[in-house]
């Protein structure tokens, strides 16, 4: 049990240079990778940490936006509820507008096919009196009939006014103007007299006038005075249906 | 016991079997750390790194344990004298060598290490001025009885190791002699177990030591009672 005091010293010396032996080459190094690799954990946590809260902020922005976006929704789909209304108001009047003009304009159209049907049937019956007209006037036309119309004839040329007499005289004036009876049937030389004697007492002048013979008068007489004609037969009172069917009334 | 005869000269220091089995410890703790902590990964560590890290985090938590503010500053010291006391303790099973542990020149050299540790830390811990005022407390009556306590225990831890290894190789010794080639091998395994274990109490004893001298004036102040340095 001696204690050699040299090798107690060189002993003491021996394990303080193991102690920095091993603090260099062994508890530093391991302990600094530990460190290392705790931090490395602990970022790792840490980043864990801070995704997880930005997760969990993402989250509340996102539900807080999502009932934004609900509330938004919601009054979004309450104004167009009421655009809706209004427009389909609109729409509405629009289209009773346009049914009122549509009907307005239907009921002048058929108003006017109603005119045009009754103007058609008008013209239509007009023409059948015409022909019924002229058949039967045709079947009456008689050289008797004739001298009745030429009876009244001159009486309608005594009641003639003064303007239209003054017309007449002025036609007359022209050296050109020539008076031309015609009359369906032969009129004889008393009645020409009588017509001629009248027609010149009505003007004031002495005429000579000319007398023809037309059938398609069928009976009474027409007085050509230049470009004037005073005419009192059956084929233009029935023409006077073709007349009044042309014009309406 | 036999004096230890000197190997060779330095000067005029004469260099016995105990410093060359230490200086042997040495080289091979030395190499060895520095080899395996060459290429330390911090994501993917190899296996001898692993074994490495459990050595370590094992010391580091053994001195957490008893002294959870200071780990690191403790790791060095308590950590070597564990490692070179298991190693010095195992190297009296090879053949030809003997264990450093089993000189009392050795296990008194760290002893005294392990003292002078103690106040050192306790100093830097706590001031010079409040860790001397420790003795007196709570009377300075017991001043003495504190003063035979330190070296009585330094004393103790140097002479528990010495006598524990040494006996270990003189029965290993005897047995050897007295028996067979194969009988002491139950001899030799009781000589791993027992080294470990004395390394382990060595190691543990300078540690309590050095936390009761650093929360020497803390305790006081805390009703935490202090670790007791009980000789096993």
């Amino acid at each position: 049990m001696n204690i050699d005091w040299t090798t107690f010293a060189l002993e003491i010396v021996n394990f303080l240079a193991l102690v920095w032996i091993l603090q260099r080459f062994l508890y530093r190094p391991v302990m600094d990778t530990l460190r290392a690799r705790r931090e490395g954990v602990e970022r790792t946590l840490a980043e864990a940490r801070a995704s997880e809260q930005r997760a969990r902020a993402l989250q509340v922005q996102f539900e807080d936006r999502l009932a934004e976006w609900n509330r938004e929704k919601t009054a979004a789909r309450v104004a167009l509820e009421a655009e809706f209304g209004r427009e389909r108001a609109r729409r509405l009047e629009e289209i009773e507008q346009e049914c009122r003009e549509e009907k307005a304009r239907h009921a002048a159209v058929e108003a006017h096919h109603a005119r045009e049907l009754q103007r058609d049937l008008e013209t239509r019956a007009l023409a059948q009196a015409r022909r019924f007209t002229a058949a039967l006037l045709a079947r009456l036309a008689t050289p008797a009939l004739e001298e009745r119309l030429v009876e009244l004839l001159l009486a309608d040329l005594g009641s003639l006014g003064e303007q239209q007499v003054r017309g007449l005289r002025d036609a007359l004036a022209d050296p050109a103007a020539s008076v031309r009876v015609t009359s369906a049937f032969v009129l004889d030389e008393a009645l020409r007299a009588r017509i001629t004697d009248a027609l010149s007492e009505r003007l004031g002048t002495r005429l000579s006038p000319r007398f023809e013979q037309d059938p398609a008068l069928l009976a009474g007489l027409r007085v050509s005075l230049g470009p004037w004609h005073l005419q009192l037969d059956l084929a233009d009172e029935a023409n006077a249906f073709d007349g009044a069917a042309r014009h309406g009334d | 016991m036999e004096e230890l005869e000197v190997l060779f000269r330095l000067g005029p220091f004469g260099i016995t079997r105990t410093v060359v089995g230490t200086w042997g410890i040495m080289l091979v703790l030395g190499l060895g750390c520095r080899l395996a902590t060459l290429r330390l990964s911090v994501e993917r560590p190899g296996l001898l790194q692993t074994a490495l890290e459990g050595i370590v985090q094992t010391i580091h938590g053994a001195i957490a344990s008893v002294l959870p503010e200071h780990p690191d500053r403790l790791l060095p010291f308590v950590g070597t004298l564990w490692l070179f006391a298991v190693f010095a303790n195992l190297l009296g099973l090879i053949p030809g060598l003997h264990a450093p542990t089993g000189d009392l020149s050795t296990t008194a050299a760290l002893a005294v290490l392990v003292f002078l540790s103690v106040h050192w830390f306790g100093i830097r811990a706590s001031g010079w001025r409040r860790y001397l005022h420790h003795y007196v407390a709570p009377s300075p009556i017991l001043l003495p009885f504190h003063v035979l306590g330190e070296f009585s225990r330094t004393l103790a831890l140097a002479i528990r190791l010495f006598g524990n290894i040494m006996s270990l190789e003189m029965a290993a010794l005897l047995v050897l002699l007295v028996a067979g080639f194969l009988v002491p091998v139950p001899i030799l395994m009781l000589h791993v177990i027992e080294a470990l274990v004395q390394a382990f109490i060595f190691g543990m004893l300078a540690l309590i030591y050095i936390a009761g001298g650093m929360q020497s004036v803390a305790d006081r102040e805390s009703p935490t009672p202090p670790p007791t340095g009980n000789t096993p």
